[in-house]
């Protein structure tokens, strides 16, 4: 069953490996180039040059070489002199004016400004124009509250000089809840405003800021206002002797007229200055009828700066009294009810003979130290001055409440109003003081026109405010945006001339 | 004080003149009572205009001549009375007070 047996050997190839082939082949790099270059940093060397101070070039009169000066002078002399007389005397180029600009004669609604938002629902309480004249801010709110105020209102400003103005929509809107009843720009710096609202509050801003606008807020405590703020006023600050210092006026129905100062360091108000006016101020016949206590607050609806006294300034209220009042004034202290951290006292100096109204706006000349100019709510503008009781000029536009009224910046004797009936008066002293030189519609619904401002640095722009939020921005003609001859003697005669009567 | 000085005193005086100059015949200020940019440039000014004048004076009319040149502008009244030497310029604001 088993055998040996030797089998042939058996060889298969391998798979997984094979003969390697071999190549030759050559290579060699370029040759490489080198090249050796020399640096070396820059000497600097110092050099001062210096022109010589160029010497004035001496304005010399030149020498008289014929001498016969003497001689010509007398020659022309009478002829001068006669001439230089005439000219004083002469009214040759009275009411003269050549028009050398074409297309100003007439005056034109150049914008109607809105805020779209608010439908018509809230009226214009406040214009004021920036220091550069270029922005227009509006004051939005409204005067008939029945009970508190739940408006949603806001301070809306347009800058009439960017090129893409959208007529309906703000370049920026500061919301609020409540009604802002006043507005005034900064004197000097473009960009701050400040404002007061239908709660009693005084509100600063700086336009410039990115976020929070909002500088300052005097709150609504016992030492701000109780009753609506009805004018904010910037007043220079004379306890410093910089310059361009400014304080904030603000004046209330509650009677307080509180002096704000803006501290930089703590961002807050600080009341600086105080006063308040009571019923015992009130002139004899508005007492009588009102049967008043004498210790009752009075509201402060108005409020104007003299143009050269400082210290001096003018108040319209409530029941209709106008008065001279003074910062340096020393008069009856505040009742006991009335609580406020610094003395309030009454300011009054002397009393005007009333309006038959609450007065709506009560502004100084700005070329007149003694004129002043009120407009009420008895239809009548009237024109004072200082040192007497009754008013010099009365005017009566029939055109129902007179809402405002306001010098031009320019001429002496033009006057700007706006009326219940919607219009915007103009009138010249000059002339026929009773007729308004213009009558311009300044709301298009007929609707009030609460408020008006002049341009200080465009004399020729003039910018209403009427009840449905529209605001109307007018461009005068040439006769009304510059002053002509012998304006201010004209101003001074109406006056001073009505006070030696 | 000399003659001269006094007769431009006395015009200097009168109501609302505002300056006084006296030119030669070359446009150069020969008295003044202004600053000097100012007299510089209401001489030369004045000088260029009046020399106009006068010759579209007598383009127009060769036997006429100009005798005297009342510029009125918004402020002032600009006098000037010529002669072959001398230019003497006073300028008013007429409204003075």
């Amino acid at each position: 069953m088993f055998s040996d047996q030797t089998s042939e050997c058996v060889s298969f190839p391998s798979s997984w490996k094979r003969e390697r082939s071999l190549a030759n082949s050559g290579c060699q790099t370029g040759d490489l180039i080198t090249e050796e270059v020399a640096v070396q940093s820059r000497k600097y060397r110092d050099q001062k040059v210096q022109t010589d101070e160029e010497k004035d070039k001496g304005f010399r009169l030149a020498d008289d070489r014929s001498g016969n000066l003497a001689e010509f002078l007398a020659r022309v002399e009478p002829y001068l002199s006669k001439c230089l007389n005439k000219n004083l005397r002469s009214h040759a180029f009275d009411e003269y004016n050549v028009v050398w600009d074409e297309d100003n004669a007439s005056v034109s609604c150049i914008r109607k400004l809105e805020n779209a938002q608010f439908e018509g629902q809230l009226q214009i309480t406040g214009l004021s124009w920036n220091s550069t004249g270029a922005v227009i801010a509006a004051a939005y709110g409204r005067y008939d509250h029945e009970d508190w105020c739940t408006h949603k209102t806001a301070l809306c400003t347009w800058n009439l000089e960017r090129r893409t103005i959208d007529e309906n929509k703000p370049d920026t809107i500061l919301e609020l809840s409540c009604c802002l009843m006043c507005v005034a720009f900064h004197p000097t710096n473009p960009a701050v405003i400040a404002g007061g609202n239908f709660d009693g509050a005084v509100l600063l801003w700086d336009l410039s800021k990115e976020d929070d606008m909002l500088l300052a807020t005097s709150e609504t405590g016992e030492d701000s206002h109780q009753e609506p703020v009805s004018k904010v006023i910037w007043v220079p600050d004379t306890t410093t002797s910089k310059k361009n210092k400014f304080l904030l006026m603000s004046v209330s129905g509650d009677g307080k007229m509180l002096v704000w100062k803006y501290d930089r360091k703590t961002k807050k108000f600080e009341l600086n200055n105080g006063f308040i006016l009571m019923s015992s101020s009130l002139p004899k016949e508005l007492k009588k009828t009102r049967n008043m206590r004498g210790d009752k607050e009075v509201g402060v609806t108005s409020v104007s700066f003299n143009c050269e006294n400082k210290e001096s300034f003018i108040v319209g209220s409530e029941p209709g009294a106008l008065f001279k009042c003074s910062m340096n004034a020393h008069g009856e202290p505040a009742g006991s009810h009335v609580v406020s951290s610094v003395p309030l006292r009454s300011p009054v100096t002397f009393t005007y003979n009333p309006h038959y109204g609450p007065v709506y706006s009560a502004e100084f000349s700005p070329f007149h130290r003694n004129a002043f100019l009120t407009s009420a709510m008895d239809q009548t503008i009237r024109l004072y001055t200082m040192l007497q009781k009754p008013p010099v000029l009365t005017i009566e536009p029939g055109e129902g409440f007179v809402f405002s009224a306001k010098w031009s910046p320019v001429r002496p004797t033009l006057l700007a109003a706006t009326t219940e009936t919607g219009y915007l008066l103009i009138y010249d002293l000059k002339g026929d003081q009773t007729v308004p030189v213009l009558k311009l519609e300044a709301s298009t619904k007929k609707l009030p026109v609460y408020t008006c401002q002049f341009n200080m640095n465009q004399p020729q722009l003039l910018a209403t405010g009427d009840g449905s939020g529209t605001i109307h921005v007018f461009r005068l003609s040439e006769d009304l945006k510059s002053a002509q001859a012998r304006e201010m003697d004209i101003l001074n005669n109406l006056v001073d001339i009505a006070v030696e009567q | 004080m000399s003659e001269v000085e006094e007769t431009l005193k006395r015009i200097q005086g009168h109501r609302g003149v505002i300056g006084t100059i006296v030119v030669n015949m070359e446009g150069i200020p020969i008295r003044t009572t202004l600053d000097n940019s100012t007299t510089v440039q209401y001489a030369g000014l004045i000088t260029q205009l009046t020399s106009k004048a006068r010759s579209t004076v007598r383009d127009i009319d060769p036997q006429n001549d100009l005798t005297f040149l009342r510029i009125r502008s918004k402020k002032h009244e600009i006098m000037v009375a010529p002669e072959n030497e001398y230019l003497l310029i006073v300028i008013q604001n007429p409204d003075a007070v």
